[in-house]
């Protein structure tokens, strides 16, 4: 998909003039919230659970080179293709010499994310092979040429009556009202003939198992089965760190994914795909090909950035993030939205193209809270703003005014004077209403909402007051 | 291989190697340290010690959901008959996909009209799991010349027979059976929950996205004995 990172002031502030935007994301983060809040309330041995994951995921990344060629042996095994790619056109050109090969007409593709990364969608348009996705959301943002703007919902930013309308416009046999359930029909009258009709079936791994080369796919629909067993040929493209040691350590992550993602204990569709159609089977690929891709992975278990690597793309810190809240997915402008995309966009472009993200973070920790495999995020997003410091990566207006920030902040009694008279200024301009509606300097924050004004005076005064009064009491 | 694949593979490789800055490995080691992560599996466990496997197994199955209705009944023949009862009360056609594994095409299926292929709008598949997951309510399917994978995926209603000593207690209990019997794999096993599922439309619950809309499980005999 095509980057816009580089713009994230400008999306942002197109995503907030959208009010159905507000809405859509409104009604499902709450929702999966809520979800999430209970599900883990059920289950007192989260905490633990949540602690093996991490340590298990650490243990294949310092042990990764023996687990990739440990998963190669035993996939072969089964008879499957293992291919590898440093770079997405590596793997792209693998997938399409993999097409080519089998003449391909029609693809139908489960989402994943390592699809999107890479730029499946437009290498197969690009080569006149027709591309049906099936995922819902997938489906929905297909039709309406969007991209998607959550890894788990990628149609989180539509609302019912936007799909609606759209399937009126797009679909053969179009819904007859603009219940959910109807629309959900009409998906599925549309797509069930191309499950069968296509040549090659398309999909990502939420985790690879090394001890038996096995390729897992989680849904809830059930498409990746219809996608993968129908056609003459599975593809799998899936990043090197999906990897896990065994089936025992697989189950612990199932047991965190769902959970974390959508607030259940499992979803409906987990399924261990190991190599073709065996002998005597009546369904089933013929031939399955695995893309091992690195994508600058590599780079990230080099520095800092390892624990990002742990990531098992659930959603939940996106979820539970205020900014994310605000302007949606789109506005990030890179595969991975939200949180854990203000630090993979950085890592899997550049810092200098991706510099606005890692700064949109209130530093709030929500999403570090959340996550299933403990990646601190905020820590991370911290560690990119230093290296965009030191790289004088950091705009001059922004450095300038910490310069200054710092200048006074050294002088104690300068900083004191200053803070004094800009809480006075501050109550002055709010007047009764105790709100600011228009602040110099803050238009980004006032444009869209009140800020309120300081309600007492400085932390400074206050403590001074409270010592004088406890010395009063003879207490101090 | 292709040659880029092999370069790929062999720069990757060294990437990861110069990233760790390590030499190689002793594989004896890392097995030691991989099952020293999962000590005690039971610690990383949801507890239902007051369940029994059928207990946690139905009251998860039937919960809002999962959507399954459950019949128990006593042995196979009696399992046809709780099938015919279930196309009955939903005034379905006594038409029925059915793999063509011997232990179900041996009944006898006299009053159901039964064929052995399926086709992308089946209505109704009748199926029997290898397995059951008390924990989860799922069910789980290895596929084989007998059991192929799309009879569990195509059809409007999926009824599952599943007998009741097969009902395991966690994923790790299945994992175990396969280890002790050689650690080989089906080209897919699927471990099913309930029915095709979606929230991708304002995050709404709707059921039969593009798999079964309806399950129906029939729970055939008595519990495994359990050893003291």
């Amino acid at each position: 998909m095509r980057q816009t990172s580089d713009k994230f002031k400008a999306n942002v502030t197109a995503a907030l003039q959208r009010p159905n935007l507000r809405v859509a994301l409104n009604r499902t983060t709450t929702l999966l919230q809520t979800r999430r809040a209970g599900v883990i309330a059920d289950f007192p041995e989260y905490e633990e659970v949540r602690d093996a994951g991490q340590r298990i995921k650490d243990h294949t990344l310092e042990n990764l080179d023996h687990y990739l060629v440990e998963f190669e042996k035993n996939a072969i095994a089964s008879g499957a293709k293992v291919h590898w790619a440093s770079t997405p056109k590596e793997a792209t050109d693998t997938i399409l010499e993999i097409c080519k090969a089998h003449d391909a007409k029609s693809v139908t593709r489960v989402k994943s994310m390592l699809g999107e990364e890479i730029g499946i969608g437009e290498a197969l348009a690009a080569n006149g092979i027709e591309r049906v996705e099936t995922d819902l959301a997938e489906h929905i943002i297909q039709l309406a040429g969007d991209p998607p703007s959550h890894i788990v919902m990628p149609a989180m930013h539509k609302t019912h009556e936007d799909v609606a309308e759209l399937f009126r416009r797009k679909h053969a046999e179009p819904p007859e009202s603009d219940d959910v359930g109807e629309l959900v029909e009409s998906a599925r009258r549309e797509l069930r003939p191309k499950y069968v009709s296509a040549d090659i079936g398309i999909s990502g791994a939420n985790f690879i198992v090394a001890d038996t080369g096995s390729v897992v796919t989680v849904t809830n629909e059930g498409n990746a089965e219809l996608t993968t067993a129908p056609p003459r040929v599975h593809i799998v493209n899936v990043g090197i760190e999906k990897l896990v040691p065994t089936t025992e350590h697989c189950s612990v992550f199932i047991r965190l994914l769902a959970r974390a993602a959508l607030g259940t204990e499992i979803t409906q569709y987990t399924t261990f795909h190991n190599g073709p159609k065996r002998l005597g089977d009546l369904d089933g690929p013929e031939e399955m090909h695995i893309v091992l891709v690195d994508n600058r992975r590599t780079e990230m278990l080099a520095d800092f950035l390892r624990p990002m690597l742990r990531c098992i793309r659930c959603g939940a810190c996106m979820n539970h993030c205020p900014v994310y809240g605000a302007i949606g997915g789109h506005a990030y402008g890179g595969v991975y939205p939200g949180p854990m995309g203000s630090v993979l966009t950085p890592a899997m472009t550049s810092l200098k193209q991706a510099g606005d993200l890692p700064n949109a973070c209130t530093l709030n920790g929500r999403c570090k809270e959340v996550c299933p495999v403990n990646i601190p995020l905020p820590d991370l997003m911290r560690r990119l703003r230093e290296k965009q410091w030191r790289e004088n990566l950091t705009p001059r207006s922004f450095r300038f005014g910490l310069g200054v920030w710092a200048f006074a902040v050294r002088r104690p009694w300068l900083y004191r004077l200053g803070s004094r008279v800009g809480v006075g200024v501050m109550r002055l301009l709010a007047g009764r209403r105790g709100r600011l509606s228009i602040l110099p300097g803050a238009g980004g924050w006032t444009r869209h909402r009140n800020l309120p004004a300081p309600e007492g005076a400085t932390f400074m005064q206050q403590y001074k007051r409270v010592k004088r009064g406890a010395r009063g009491n003879g207490e101090a | 291989m292709s040659d880029r694949s092999n370069e790929a593979r062999a720069a990757i490789l060294g990437r990861i190697r110069s990233a760790l800055g390590r030499g190689p490995l002793d594989a004896e080691r890392i097995v030691r340290e991989r099952q020293a992560l999962l000590p005690s599996v039971e610690t990383l466990q949801p507890k239902f010690d007051d369940l029994s496997n059928r207990q946690r197994f139905i009251a998860r199955a039937t919960s809002e959901r999962l959507t399954a209705t459950v019949d128990e009944v006593s042995d196979m023949p009696s399992a046809v008959t709780a099938v015919y009862r279930y196309l009955q009360r939903l005034k379905l056609e006594t038409r029925i996909a059915l793999p063509p594994m011997p232990r179900l095409r041996d009944l006898d299926w006299s009053d159901i009209e039964v064929h052995h292929d399926i086709t992308p709008n089946e209505p109704v598949a009748v199926g029997l799991a290898d397995y059951a997951i008390a924990e989860t309510g799922t069910l789980v399917f290895t596929s084989r010349p007998e059991s192929p994978t799309l009879f569990n995926y195509m059809p409007l209603h999926h009824v599952i027979l599943v007998e009741a000593a097969t009902i395991l207690r966690y994923m790790e209990d299945y994992w175990g059976i396969v280890r002790r019997q050689g650690n080989v794999h089906p080209r897919n096993t699927n471990f099913i929950t309930g029915t095709s599922g979606t929230a991708d439309i304002e995050a709404k619950n709707i059921r039969g996205a593009h798999g079964p809309r309806y399950m129906h499980i029939v729970i055939v005999g008595e519990d495994a004995r359990v050893e003291s």
